[in-house]
């Protein structure tokens, strides 16, 4: 029973094939400026405030692995990627059965479960064609210029984010099936993603609420640290993947049991 | 249509009902859309359930699928209890539905619509349908007529030749021509042993098509008869164009209730024989005559009274 798979992956294609067009973007002009303001980072890194660089998670700007970390993961990925994923979660389960999709879905013989994961394994079109396109072309881009990437860490910054968007979209799904209004659920689940970051950003800076950071699914994804320090911290990507599992089973277990 | 049965109060005889409903109750709050319905549809028949907008037809269309869960009583489908999520899942492969509104994935075109469905229950009968009802196949369902949506459906509600069809107010949106081909073809499909649970608010569809009806009204069912019963107690609507204007007294007899006289045009419902309101009226000088069905409404106001409470 692969048929809602199939239609919801067809209808993920655009949306994965835009984002990898605009990273695509993104990338050409950093690269670009990269040369010209390389020799100025240091001015920069000493203009700002240390917790301005705490806070976006920000090293070593003058090198090429610094710099895309800074400029194209910290922001980009980390949080508008992440919002992509949220806002496609949430809109699931909620804009089908706001829309009726879902009454004739149900009408065949497929279960409910059935129907949520099929919707969620779908999700493998934009991890696939995010995780595959955008770091090839950040190696090219840096080759371009006459820089170079260390293949594995560019590998892995994209690899142990998975999880992490996973986590994104899984809140998004949660809210899918808890909340009728489809905008309603895309709008929560956006800026619960964002807030989420914004408060790990926050946690970082003051030692007060260090703690709270710990709730966040951004504290378990440091591209930074793969990148510049080549740490791979798969342990965290554990974290990650289970929360991602224990949000998916709460979608599930709602999804079976209330009216739609 | 021929209703089968003679004695309508009772349950048609028949071993296992591919729908029984037994209490079925769904309360929103203080809203009751369905309240406490009973009723049973035997194999093989088209079963007219009928009522105006609003009355609680597509809650209990979305009970029998499964779709929300009925706040007390029970109902069964193809011998699956609704509360049974596995079993009702499974007898789903025999059940054709078509929705009152029909949420299609409108990038795709019917084609794609059709390959989807048929992946998850089979198509075996869709060629065959799709000589009958033509959906132009080859475009997106956004560009899509309603009535093009209508048939769309239609071929998917019967394209994997179910059991039991659930047909929750088949004929909107279809013009008068689609709409016999639909009704001729809903009785072969009855005659080929096919069950048909067939929702409408419009009487004279039902009339047309149906061998027994369920009226339901504020979700309560309030009748449960043959069609032919429904026709003798439903009367017709009656206008008469006189000459002259003509003394209400002398004109209206005991079979004409709601008797409504200006000037020269008088309104009535005649609930007698056909033959005796003719021999009546050609006393009077008439220059007009309109006899029609009655509005369900009206139906509703004669024969069950305002008030539906059971």
């Amino acid at each position: 029973m692969t048929a809602i798979l199939r239609v919801e992956s067809r209808k993920r294609v655009r949306g994965s094939v835009i984002l990898v067009v605009v990273f695509a973007l993104l990338s050409a002009l950093y690269f670009s400026m990269f040369p010209g303001i390389q020799a100025e980072m240091d001015v920069i890194e000493e203009a700002f405030p240390a917790y301005m660089f705490d806070l976006f998670q920000i090293e070593e700007l003058h090198t090429i692995e610094g710099f895309i970390a800074a400029e194209i993961y910290s922001f980009f990925w980390v949080l508008l990627v992440a919002i992509y994923f949220a806002y496609v979660g949430a809109g699931l389960i909620s804009s089908d059965v706001r829309s009726r999709k879902m009454d004739l879905t149900l009408s065949n013989p497929v279960s409910r479960e059935s129907v949520v994961l099929q919707k969620v394994a779908a999700l493998w079109v934009p991890l696939i064609a995010l995780n595959v396109g955008v770091p090839i072309i950040v190696y090219v881009g840096a080759l371009v210029i006459g820089e170079s990437f260390d293949p594995v860490a560019l590998a892995m910054v994209h690899l142990l984010s998975i999880p992490y968007l996973l986590v994104c979209a899984g809140i998004g799904v949660v809210l899918s099936v808890v909340v009728d209004h489809p905008r309603t659920a895309r709008a929560v689940a956006l800026t619960l993603v964002a807030v989420l970051w914004l408060v790990d950003g926050v946690s970082r800076v003051d030692p007060d609420y260090e703690r709270i950071g710990a709730l966040t699914p951004s504290r378990y994804y440091d591209q930074t640290a793969i990148l510049v320090h080549e740490e791979y911290a798969l342990g965290d990507a554990g974290i990650l993947l289970a929360a991602f599992l224990a949000l998916l089973a709460v979608a599930v277990f709602v999804f079976t049991r209330r009216d739609i | 249509m021929c209703a089968q049965t003679e004695t309508l109060d009772t349950e048609p005889d028949r071993g296992a009902a591919p729908i029984r409903l037994d209490g079925l109750t769904k309360r929103y709050g203080d809203v009751t859309a369905n309240d406490a319905v009973s009723f049973d549809v035997g194999a093989g028949e088209i079963f007219g359930y009928l009522g105006p907008n609003g009355a609680g037809k597509t809650t209990t269309i979305r009970l029998l699928l499964g779709l929300i869960k009925p706040t007390s009583g029970s109902a069964e489908v193809l011998g699956a209890d609704i509360r049974d999520r596995r079993a009702l899942t499974d007898v789903k492969a025999d059940i054709g539905y078509l929705p009152d509104s029909l949420g299609f994935e409108e990038r795709l075109t019917g084609r794609q619509v059709l390959d989807y469905f048929a992946r998850m229950r089979g198509d075996e009968r869709r060629e065959e349908l799709l000589e009958l009802f033509r959906p132009p196949l080859d475009k997106r369902v956004e560009t899509y007529s309603h009535g093009n949506k209508r048939m769309l459906g239609i071929v998917q509600t019967f394209m994997h030749d179910p059991d039991l069809v659930i047909l929750d107010e088949p004929t909107s949106g279809l013009d008068p021509l689609k709409q016999d081909r639909m009704h001729l073809f809903l009785e072969e499909e009855r005659d080929a042993g096919k069950t048909v649970f067939f929702s409408s608010h419009v009487l004279s569809e039902v009339q047309r098509v149906c061998d027994r009806v369920g009226i339901i009204r504020d979700g309560a069912l309030v009748a449960l008869e043959g069609v032919d019963d429904l026709l003798e107690r439903s009367g017709k609507d009656v206008r008469v164009q006189l000459a002259a204007p003509v003394d209400e007294e002398r004109f209206a007899t005991a079979e004409m209730i709601d008797v409504e006289a200006v000037d020269r045009t008088v309104r009535f419902t005649y609930t007698g024989e056909p033959a005796a309101l003719l021999d009546h009226l050609v006393q009077f000088e008439i220059e007009d005559v309109d006899i029609g069905d009655p509005q369900l409404d009206e139906i509703f106001k004669h024969y069950y009274g305002n008030d539906a409470e059971e």
